[in-house]
């Protein structure tokens, strides 16, 4: 009695355990033959003999796609641009309607500036899962001007007040070269913009620094930094 | 009778091709991004990678990023090479038959 249900018991177990066995192992037969197939369908498509328009379609294709998105570059025309445009009409604004003596220290919100600027360069290169050569010359190009200005500021930390007409000729040609790379015509124009106002405050004098500034930053950053913002077509070079 | 030189097999395949297409103009690109813009399934690509890696012609750099494995790809001198001459054996393939 006890053995025969001992027996029954055993049987309907191992029954239910080779049952599953064999339907576990039916299914990874049909699953690995399934995948030798989708394996096989995959290394024919890509083995498959190419004709000599069908590899230059693919050439072309693919060239296309590695363009630099020329909005990438419209954050530090934007962020800059409105640094240096508040610093600048401050410091006129101080100058023309204070008796302020240190007028020049709003200049000090450069410091944390070059900190944003520098943590959002390594949040965004980080994220990048693509380097362009464009974009790394554009980086390079922007990276010797500011190496040039820190220089500058050193050699000239006697005399800060004459320092603008030269910050202002060094930043006309990254945005020119900037707006070439970038096969952008208004940043090649606020390039040259900052070459025309150098000229002008360099004649009219000292006083129109501070509001020369504010004008360059106006047509070399902050109008070319928003139409690019803005660009939508043919938005990569 | 004019004989064409063989195109090089290593580039002469639609991916390859496609890796290789992208790679030549950008300094380095992550694994992603070419899956993304070839369409590729992650092995084929992973397959023909190892093959481009094998031949010379691309560099592949393993990393980290925030614990995530983070795998690059960037085009070597030789592979620079190769895809020129492809190109340029492409062209005198083409040639003929356009100008005929």
């Amino acid at each position: 009695m006890i053995y025969s249900l001992i027996l029954s018991v055993t049987k309907k177990i191992s029954v239910n355990i080779f049952g599953l066995y064999y339907k576990l192992l039916y299914i990874c037969n049909i699953f690995i033959h399934y995948s030798f197939i989708k394996v096989n369908i995959i290394m024919e498509n890509e083995e498959k003999v190419m004709t000599g328009e069908e590899s230059l379609k693919i050439i072309s294709e693919m060239i296309n796609k590695t363009k630099f998105d020329i909005r990438q570059g419209s954050f530090y025309l934007l962020f800059w641009g409105w640094l240096i445009f508040a610093c600048s009409l401050s410091e006129f604004l101080l100058l023309k309607f204070t008796d302020v003596i240190h007028h020049y220290y709003v200049w000090l919100l450069v410091i944390p500036g070059v900190f944003v600027s520098m943590l959002y360069g390594f949040i965004t290169g980080r994220k990048a899962k693509v380097r362009t050569y464009t974009g790394m010359l554009y980086m390079w190009i922007w990276l010797g001007f500011f190496i040039s200005a820190t220089v500058l500021f050193i050699v000239h930390s006697k005399s800060m007040y004459t320092v603008a007409p030269y910050i202002l000729l060094m930043a006309g040609l990254p945005t020119f070269i900037s707006g070439f790379l970038i096969r952008f015509k208004p940043l090649i124009a606020g390039g040259i913009c900052f070459w025309v106002i150098v000229l002008v405050i360099y004649f009219v004098g000292p006083a129109s620094y501070s509001l020369g500034t504010s004008v360059a930053m106006l047509f070399g950053y902050l109008i070319p930094g928003y139409m690019l913002k803005n660009r939508v077509d043919h938005d990569a070079v | 009778m004019t004989r064409f030189k063989e195109l090089d097999p290593i580039l002469h395949s639609q991916l390859r091709l496609a890796v290789m297409s992208l790679l030549v103009g950008i300094e380095m690109a992550e694994f992603t991004y070419i899956r993304e813009q070839t369409g590729a399934t992650a092995g084929n690509l992973s397959i023909q990678i190892t093959k481009l890696k094998e031949a010379g012609y691309i560099e592949v750099t393993k990393k980290f990023r925030n614990n995530y494995p983070q795998t690059l790809c960037s085009i070597t001198k030789l592979g620079r090479q190769m895809f020129s001459e492809y190109v340029n054996d492409l062209k005198d393939y083409l040639s003929p038959e356009k100008l005929g």
